[in-house]
């Protein structure tokens, strides 16, 4: 009777065991799919160049996120961003910095001032989650072809000059990342770009990815890869970038979120689209 | 598997009066940051921690967040934290993200 009872239990036990997992495992993948359609949403379309954003997660869902903002002034506001972390957690603060960068992005100026604003609404909740992002934003001005930014302790984004045979980082501007302290104020700084110019940005899941041997991608390789393929389209850069990482690490897991956005001057061209979503034209 | 180790870190204490050396060993991820918040919470009572970074073969974002919790440990448990053996690829990092702007903020001391 006794053992009849323990039987009886054991298997309620992995009967709810099995419901939580598959439970768990159907709202993972919705948690995905929402944020999967955030981060690949409608994309306007601007004369004078084009834009595409990629972010390949290392788990199923994942922290890294980019976005792109048209402004009433005509600019496009970009950007790009790794929370701290990976997975759901990570992914959760995700949509915090999301929903805080649209907010900013309606009633700054600049990305200094959306970086500003974005610290300030974030600070409290990033400390008490012991969390912190990364973010890189900019402004891109069609009618000039001047790209602004501002930087939270990203990466600097990588300016591939048309006439000249070399890949390296837009001049330096420094900023702590959102979340470390508060009330931080972020300084802009400017590039002029011309036809045929790229702009590079990206997560540090490309540059620190391991191969067999442990050894880091590095920026390096990625500058290398980038003077590869300078000549082609947006897309096909990201493509070549992702074949790039995958032959390096030859088949090992992804260990963190990827993400890129490739921004490439056009003088003809009057299109901007998101790798993942339709034209929007 | 000893207190102490985990596949990818290991960490080494060593203790001279008031100052808790931490040496870390290998990768701080999210597998093993656990590993290093363990040792920081066994923190009492010291003038100085000095965490080591001599061993270290890789860091991440989760490990950049577990020397922000030895910054903010250093606030609530009143000890100065000091950075050192850091190489150039993770001085670069940790110059990029602002940790030491943070850490000075806090009163903290890079070496």
């Amino acid at each position: 009777m006794y053992k009849d009872k323990l039987t009886y239990s054991r298997q309620l036990d992995q009967e709810e065991l099995s419901s939580m997992d598959k439970t768990l495992k159907r709202e993972i993948n919705l948690a995905r799919n929402i944020q999967s359609q955030l981060l690949n949403g409608k994309t306007p379309v601007f004369q004078g160049g084009k834009v595409s954003g990629a972010s390949i997660p290392a788990r199923l869902i994942g922290g890294d996120y980019y976005d792109f903002y048209p402004l009433v002034n005509g600019k496009l506001r970009i950007v790009i961003g790794d929370v701290m972390g990976k997975g759901i957690p990570a992914a959760m603060l995700m949509i915090l910095t999301r929903g805080a960068f649209r907010s900013a992005a309606e009633t700054t100026k600049s990305p200094a001032e959306t970086l500003m604003s974005m610290n300030q609404a974030l600070y409290s909740d990033l400390r008490i989650l012991k969390s912190f992002v990364t973010l890189l934003c900019a402004d891109w001005d069609p009618a000039s072809s001047v790209l602004t930014y501002a930087n939270a302790g990203h990466h600097l984004p990588l300016f591939i000059q048309a006439k000249q045979e070399k890949v390296e980082e837009v001049p330096k501007v420094k900023g702590i990342m959102i979340g470390g302290l508060p009330n931080q104020q972020y300084t802009n700084k400017s590039i002029q770009l011309s036809n045929q110019d790229t702009v590079f940005f990206y997560t540090d899941g490309i540059i620190e990815a391991l191969n067999e041997d442990k050894e880091q991608y590095r920026l390096e390789r990625l500058i290398q890869t980038l003077l590869l393929h300078k000549e082609k389209g947006v897309e096909e850069i990201q493509t070549s970038v992702l074949a790039s990482v995958e032959a390096f690490t030859n088949g090992l897991a992804q260990r963190d979120d990827i993400t890129m956005v490739v921004l490439k001057i056009n003088d003809q061209q009057v299109e901007i689209t998101s790798l993942n979503s339709p034209l929007m034209k | 598997m000893k207190a102490g180790e985990n596949m990818l870190l290991t960490v080494e204490k060593e203790v001279q009066h008031r100052t808790t050396i931490l040496k870390v060993n290998g990768l701080i991820d999210i597998t093993t940051t656990n590993l290093l918040d363990v040792y920081l919470e066994e923190i009492n009572g010291m003038d100085t921690v000095i965490l080591d970074f001599s061993g270290l073969e890789f860091i991440d974002s989760t490990g950049i967040g577990a020397i922000m919790n030895a910054i903010y440990a250093s606030e609530e448990k009143n000890f100065t934290l000091k950075l050192q053996g850091i190489d150039e690829l993770t001085d670069e990092l940790f110059e990029t993200v602002g940790l030491y702007e943070i850490l000075a903020a806090f009163q903290g001391e890079v070496i």
